[in-house]
């Protein structure tokens, strides 16, 4: 072992921890967006000054597992020493560099092929390096992990600059009810980067082993374009980061079978994959099940943290299109409450002015015939009259009034005669045809009635036409009533209330209304309504 | 003349029987139910038939039904529908036999006796009664096509009136001109719409009704 590197890496320590406490411990962290930029330039500053001087010492092993070992240790002592400096770089630099580090810890042969020359810690012995630098390293990957974790402040202006500005797309705003697991996510996809470290490794090993300037260059390539793809896709990086923690797991799996005495699948032989797990006896065998394990179990772990759908498979998420459907229901329902509403109103003040008025009105009238009788029984008659005539108008508005809450044809017979008698009240020639094969539920009968009601009244007023036709059919639980009217088109959906009305009413019941208008006719209007339909069939002659 | 009444409602029930007593007409039965109905409509074999279009036990057109059931059996049955409301739905449906002897008129039509009692007796006698409102409605829905429109104001509604069953002299009292008048603008109406003349007032009317139902 290089004991100069051990003692150069820990004065750094001590020296970094040093200049942060004494600069830090004067004053309160920096409030504003300048300061705390400061503060972080300063971590960000030790860093590089760190990976300046192991290089210096050790400039053929420039990014190799020495500084990059160095770094998440540096930065953790910070965290550990000065917790209000976890913000921004440092967790996210214990994320990135704790995973990586145990990476290329590995590939440089603590696990057995390079074993001595290459300690990094002073542990002398090759099996002692095996039990101790081992846990470390996996104690670095989930310290790291968890210290970045907890540590990201993800609002803070820091924080997005080490991020990449993943905490802006993570942030308040998305409303969705999977906006929780998106942020985790992309939290989680900066695991991305060792993965990928991890599985090139697997691939090339000896780019690895290589070190120098190749190696170096293909770090950085592959670090430039893991930060890339998370910063664009961080929710797919999560993703992808996950399943690929669980099929290095599998494979280490698989491998350390071919070599351990225990019941584990040996159908692959694979020295290929020393990369990942470099298997050369039953200790090691039973070393690369603990990390397969720990792998796998990491991997599933995050599995419902990182992939919003398995959320939703397992139950522990809304559905989105869930969401939206109760929004739209809850729109809806407004909607029908507040035509309800309306619809009592109006009909509370026309019974006041019309039926009601003339009721009291024939009160009058008769309580001045009872006086009139005896003195001027001419002019009584003349009142009776009045009185009968009084009582015809209230039962005409009576009539109308009753017409407009539940048309009697339709509570007789349904919808298709309903609309057949419409279309005979209708000053159009108007073809049916209808094919119910029963009584549909009576609130959507009584919606489409009056919808239908509304488009034919707009036809008759607009279309100019002469003709027209109606069908109604019912199939696959989806009730379709198609009006067309033979006149001049043009009819915009966008203008006037009418259609718009009949979009809300239907609305209620997920049905749809879709207009076609071209200038020079004919118009259609089609509504379609899910609904299904009684047995009872309707009486027909 | 023998009369069945059904009617549900007990207060029209008895002011239909004392009022057609009072004309001097026999209420064989008054029953407040469909079925009843139907059971004395067979049994009896009134004159004429009085019946609401809304009936138990379903409480929606078991009235109507009832009555198209009735003339089913017995071809001709003189039936008179009462209603809150006409639809001309159901006026197509009286007529479609073609067999006259039916009236569908609005339960308003009650309070003016006389012209109640006429309308009974001209539907007693196998001629036809249609309500105003379902003849201003199938007007209104004929008003722009070709024929219709050819009218003069006076003919419709000297069509208007023959379509509600009424005789040459109900028309010319009703419009105070003489029955000449009227019989000239009839000739006239007939030749515009290109229908046979009749001089047969039921023949006349479901001319007329099966005209504007085309």
């Amino acid at each position: 072992m290089d004991s100069s590197n051990l003692m150069t890496v820990l004065a750094l320590a001590a020296g970094c921890t040093a200049i942060v406490w004494l600069r830090t411990g004067r004053s309160q962290p920096a409030k504003t967006l300048r300061g705390r930029l400061c503060e972080v330039g300063w971590c960000a500053a030790l860093l590089v000054l760190a990976v300046i001087i192991v290089g210096t010492f050790q400039p053929w092993n420039l990014g190799s597992h020495r500084t990059i070992l160095a770094l998440p240790l540096i930065a953790g002592l910070l965290v550990v020493v000065r917790p209000r400096l976890a913000f921004g770089l440092v967790p996210a630099a214990l994320i990135f560099l704790g995973l990586y580090g145990f990476v290329v810890a590995r590939d440089d042969g603590f696990w057995g092929q390079q074993t001595g020359s290459y300690a990094f810690l002073p542990l002398g012995h090759y099996n002692l390096q095996y039990y101790l630098v081992l846990p470390l390293a996996y104690g670095l990957l989930f310290l790291g992990c968890w210290l970045g974790w907890r540590g990201v402040d993800r609002d803070s202006p820091a924080a997005r600059l080490a991020l990449g500005r993943l905490a802006v797309r993570a942030g308040p705003g998305q409303a969705t009810g999977s906006s929780q697991a998106t942020g985790s996510s992309q939290a989680w996809s900066l695991l991305l980067l060792p993965v990928a470290v991890m599985g090139a490794a697997l691939l090339c090993p000896q780019l690895w082993f290589g070190g120098g300037v190749l190696g170096a260059v293909w770090t950085i390539a592959v670090l430039l374009g893991g930060v890339q793809f998370i910063r664009r896709s961080p929710d797919r990086a999560a993703s992808l980061a996950t399943a690929g923690l669980v099929a290095l797991g599998a494979i280490g799996l698989v491998v350390a079978g071919s070599w351990a005495t225990w019941p584990l699948p040996k159908t692959l032989d694979l020295y290929v994959l020393d990369g990942v797990v470099a298997v050369s006896g039953q200790t090691m065998a039973n070393v690369a099940v603990v990390q397969a394990i720990v792998f796998i179990g990491f991997g599933l772990w995050l599995v419902p943290r990182t992939i919003p759908q398995a959320r939703q498979l397992l139950g522990w998420a809304s559905d989105a299109d869930l969401i939206k459907r109760v929004q739209r229901l809850t729109e809806s329902r407004a909607v029908a409450v507040d035509t309800a509403a309306a619809d009592l109103r109006r009909l509370e003040r026309d019974l006041h002015d019309g039926a009601q008025a003339r009721l009291v009105a024939l009160g009058m009238n008769l309580r001045a015939v009872e006086r009139l009788i005896p003195t001027s029984p001419e002019a009584a008659i003349a009142l009776v009259i009045e009185a009968r005539e009084t009582s015809a108008r209230a039962l005409t508005e009576l009539r109308e009034l009753v017409r407009g809450v539940h048309p009697p044809v339709l509570a007789d017979r349904g919808l298709g005669d309903a609309v057949r008698a419409l279309a005979l009240d209708t000053p159009m020639k108007i073809e049916t045809d209808i094919d119910l094969p029963g009584r549909l539920a009576a609130p959507v009968e009584t919606a489409c009635y009056f919808a239908v009601a509304e488009v034919l009244t707009n036809a008759a007023k607009h279309s100019g036409a002469k003709e027209g036709r109606i069908s109604v059919t019912h199939a696959d639980a989806m009730l379709r009533i198609v009006v067309t009217d033979f006149g001049v088109g043009g009819a915009d959906p966008a203008h006037g209330t009418g259609l718009a009305g009949v979009e809300k009413r239907l609305a209620t019941f997920d049905g749809i209304v879709a207009v076609s208008s071209p200038v020079g006719g004919p118009t259609m209007v089609v509504l379609e309504v899910p609904c299904a339909s009684s047995l009872a069939k309707i009486s027909s002659s | 003349m023998r009369v069945v009444v059904g009617e549900d409602l007990f207060l029209l029930r008895d002011g239909l029987v004392r009022l057609l007593e009072a004309h001097g007409f026999e209420v064989a039965a008054a029953e407040e139910s469909a079925p009843a109905l139907l059971a004395a409509l067979l049994e009896h074999r009134p004159d004429v038939a009085i019946v609401d279009v809304r009936l138990p036990p379903s409480f929606t057109d078991d009235g109507l039904r009832v009555a198209l059931q009735a003339r089913g059996e017995v071809p001709g049955l003189p039936v008179l529908v009462l209603s809150q409301y006409v639809e001309q739905l159901y006026a197509r449906e009286l007529l479609a036999d073609q067999g006259g002897g039916v009236g569908y008129l609005l339960k308003d039509r009650v309070f003016n006796d006389d012209q109640f009692i006429d309308a009974i007796r001209t539907v007693a006698g196998g001629g036809t009664v249609m309500d105003p409102e379902v003849v201003s409605k199938l007007l209104g829905r004929r008003s722009r096509d070709e024929p219709i429109g050819r009218l003069s104001a006076r003919e419709r509604e000297v069509l208007g009136l023959m379509a509600e069953g009424r005789s040459n002299s109900a028309i010319a009292q009703r419009l105070f001109v003489t029955e000449k008048a009227v019989s000239k603008h009839s000739t006239s109406i007939f030749a515009k719409l290109d229908l046979g003349p009749s001089d047969d007032d039921n023949r006349r009317v479901l001319a007329v009704l099966a005209y504007l139902n085309s």
